[in-house]
């Protein structure tokens, strides 16, 4: 009877488990847990605390590298590195290598330009999009005006209060990479290593573990990983944002993940001996 | 025609692979002059490699189109959104935003290209489910390795995860995210860094016998 | 835009959206028609950030301003073209070789150092500083070298597994799994994290500020399904066919 059962879920049509993903994720949308998110990693207060121990004025670069097939991990990570950096007043200038994520940015700044009173081409700048990062990183090191001659609005770019004092790496208080490509290998290779630049960077939960020895070797300042990386870094900011809300409404679809492996093993191993 | 056809090019693999290889460790201002030209040039000419994928994506439609082959009218809906990004940006020349206004294009970004994308990888999440269940199974001890690691990574990203692990398994004086990290940080790594060597020598040896005209595979057939 | 172009917008992410998910249902016409739009509109973007990006502020404004050295590139770049001709096909090789030879010649030095010298010193390196290390620090450190070690094994002397070599890789094994593991585990929280993406943004398009588009189109798609369904049922046994 038991066996029979058993056999019967085991075939059960995989809509039903659509539907059940759909309902977990949906229903927390909709009235929130509210589970405190207290475990911050140390790899993303490394971030923090990097952005935070810059002076104000110190010149960061964002390089955002995400569309929105990524948008709701990355998303919420531009945000939060955008707001302490405005917070801080640091200036911040913006790069990016995948023609997807320029509508991205637009947003970022749209936003909290206006939260934080920041004038574009005095406090930030976005270059526009270079579609081969390898030959960018490169020029970079040298001049970075060989390349970006021009920011994304066609202004000469070193002509910019925003862009004073910096020509290369060297100028750059910190290189964070915010991608949800391998962008951030080739990061760590023609920049990172080779110039000393102080690299860190934000990543999508499934390329976070790749990034392991990077970080135990030093070759990045630290790192945010996914969703809860997010949340962490809104948590240190003490600004909850979509981050914190996303991490919000896994709690139940990630349960739901461990119950359906568990109970199959179970199950399988019952209806092995029964 | 061997010369312009063959020797020629293999000539320019050569020469721009030696010439970058060695402009890497020779940091002298003709050196980094010529890396910045050449950088230059390849984010060009890698630009209209765009096209090769462009056109041939049209070309397919087209013809579908054309012999009125099955499902013809979807492909119809091809051009529809090639037209309703482009014809939008080239009114907006190129911006999303005017000030603090949504340009068409900005429009065209967030409800058509942001959504349309955003979703198809979303789909993926059910997939993940269904393969949790059915395919996800533990016959060995290294299958085992392997869901001992999800088992701790799933719930230990989670706020619910530390809060079941602290009532089940509290007194064993561990803390989930303790354990997380360990696994993040240490056998993982190994795994990993294993990878990275193994490919490492793999594209260093690729990278070397493309220079050296040995692989020659991208060029096709004369 | 006026406010009548937001709801609209809404309306439209809210069907396209609702099409890509009917999906999981049964394939029908409202998912293949996203699907297409999809194509379409992807590499429309693509192209119109070309366009704005690359080639009319480097390739063609310096050309007005008579910059001819950028022709080098330019030409190159269309050579790429010419795949489409077979009878000159051949011409792309200068602009593939170019590519090629640029990328190869940096990829060597920048792989050895990264992800070679420095994996091997990031394995060696906390060795150095064995005074200061705790024991559990010092263990964890010899793990992370003998898993990499044993990784290794397992991927050069993969041909011939034989005894000591076959236990070492074995080892390896183990920790390859560990990092599956660790990215299985991720990959559902990412995976997760974009379908809640999709959620939230239908879960604002429900509001009465758009008209409850969500509801009205889920209900629709629902509608489409139990018609179709009915439709089928009522057709005799090969009519399909006819």
């Amino acid at each position: 009877m038991l066996k029979k059962t058993l056999e019967l879920l085991f075939n059960i049509d995989r809509r039903w488990l659509f539907l059940l993903l759909a309902l977990s994720i949906f229903i927390p949308i909709v009235r929130p847990l509210g589970l405190p998110n207290k475990n911050i990693s140390a790899d993303v207060r490394h971030v923090y605390e990097k952005m935070n121990s810059l002076p104000p004025g110190s010149f960061i670069l964002l390089s955002l590298d995400y569309d929105p097939s990524t948008r709701p991990e990355l998303h919420p990570q531009a945000m939060a590195l955008v707001r302490q950096a405005f917070e801080r007043n640091l200036r911040v200038g913006v790069v990016t290598f995948i023609p997807g994520s320029t509508g991205l940015i637009d947003e970022v700044f749209s936003t909290l330009s206006k939260q934080y009173n920041k004038v574009y081409g005095k406090d930030y700048v976005i270059f526009p999009y270079e579609p081969n990062i390898v030959a960018v990183l490169t020029q970079m090191a040298s001049n970075l005006y060989g390349i970006y001659d021009k920011d994304k609005y066609g202004n000469e770019a070193a002509s910019l209060p925003v862009m004073k004092g910096i020509t290369n790496y060297k100028d750059m208080g910190l290189v964070v990479d915010v991608t949800g490509t391998s962008s951030i290998d080739i990061w760590v290779q023609y920049a990172g290593d080779k110039y000393n630049v102080p690299l860190a960077a934000g990543v999508t939960a499934i390329s976070q573990p790749s990034y392991g020895p990077y970080l135990q070797t030093g070759q990045l300042k630290g790192l945010i990983g996914g969703m809860k990386g997010a949340a962490d870094y809104e948590t240190l900011l003490n600004a909850p944002g979509k981050g914190t809300s996303g991490i919000d409404a896994l709690n139940l679809a990630h349960i739901l993940v461990v119950v359906l492996i568990v109970f199959s093993n179970l199950g399988l191993f019952l209806v092995k001996y029964l | 025609m061997k010369l312009i056809k063959k020797q020629i090019p293999f000539a320019i693999v050569f020469v721009f692979g030696m010439l970058t290889l060695v402009s890497y460790y020779v940091p002298h201002p003709k050196s980094v002059a010529f890396l910045d030209t050449v950088s230059q040039w390849e984010n060009i000419v890698s630009s209209f490699a765009f096209l090769l994928g462009l056109f041939s994506l049209f070309y397919t439609h087209y013809a579908k189109i054309k012999k009125k082959g099955d499902g013809w009218g979807y492909s119809l809906f091809v051009f529809v959104g090639f037209l309703a990004v482009v014809v939008p940006a080239i009114v907006s020349h190129g911006r999303q935003m005017s000030g603090s206004e949504m340009t068409p294009l900005g429009w065209s970004f967030r409800y058509i290209y942001n959504t349309l994308l955003a979703t198809m990888f979303a789909v993926l999440a059910f997939y993940i489910v269904s393969t949790a269940y059915r395919s996800f199974r533990i016959k060995s001890v290294q299958a085992m390795v392997l869901f001992v690691a999800a088992l701790i990574l799933i719930l230990g990203r989670v706020p619910i995860g530390e809060i079941l692990w602290g009532k089940a398994l509290g007194w064993t004086g561990h803390s989930l995210s303790g354990l997380m990290n360990w696994i993040v940080d240490v056998p993982s790594v190994a795994g990993k860094r294993g990878i990275m060597i193994g490919i490492a020598v793999g594209a260093v040896v690729t990278s070397l016998k493309i220079v050296f005209g040995i692989e020659r595979q991208y060029l096709g057939k004369d | 835009m006026s406010h009548t172009w937001m709801i609209a917008g809404g309306w439209l992410a809210a069907g396209l959206t609702i099409f890509i998910f009917s999906f999981l249902y049964k394939d029908n016409p409202f998912f293949k028609i996203a699907e297409h739009l999809y194509l379409g509109a992807g590499m429309g973007w693509w192209f119109q950030v070309y366009l704005y990006s690359i080639w009319i502020p480097k390739v063609a404004d310096p050309l007005r301003a008579h910059q001819w050295a950028v022709l080098v590139p330019a030409v190159l770049g269309v050579s790429l073209v010419t795949q489409f001709f077979p009878k000159i096909s051949w011409v792309s090789r200068y602009g593939f070789t170019f590519l090629m030879g640029y990328g190869a010649g940096l990829a060597i030095p920048t792989m050895l150092s990264t992800n070679f010298m420095s994996q091997i010193y990031g394995c060696i390196q906390p060795f150095t500083d064995v005074s200061h290390m705790t024991r559990l620090g010092m263990l964890n450190s010899l793990i992370v070298a003998v898993g990499t070690i044993a990784v290794l094994f397992y991927f050069f002397f993969s041909v011939e597994n034989k005894g000591a070599v076959k236990k070492i890789s074995n080892i390896g094994i183990y920790f390859l799994m560990a990092y599956f593991g660790t990215t299985f585990g991720n990959t559902v929280m990412a995976r997760f994290s974009l379908l809640y993406g999709r959620f939230d943004e239908l879960y604002s398009y429900s509001g009465a500020n758009y008209f409850y588009a969500t509801q009205v189109l889920l209900a629709g798609m629902v509608a489409y399904f139990l018609v179709h369904g009915l439709l089928a049922k009522k057709k005799p046994e090969g009519g399909a066919a006819n």
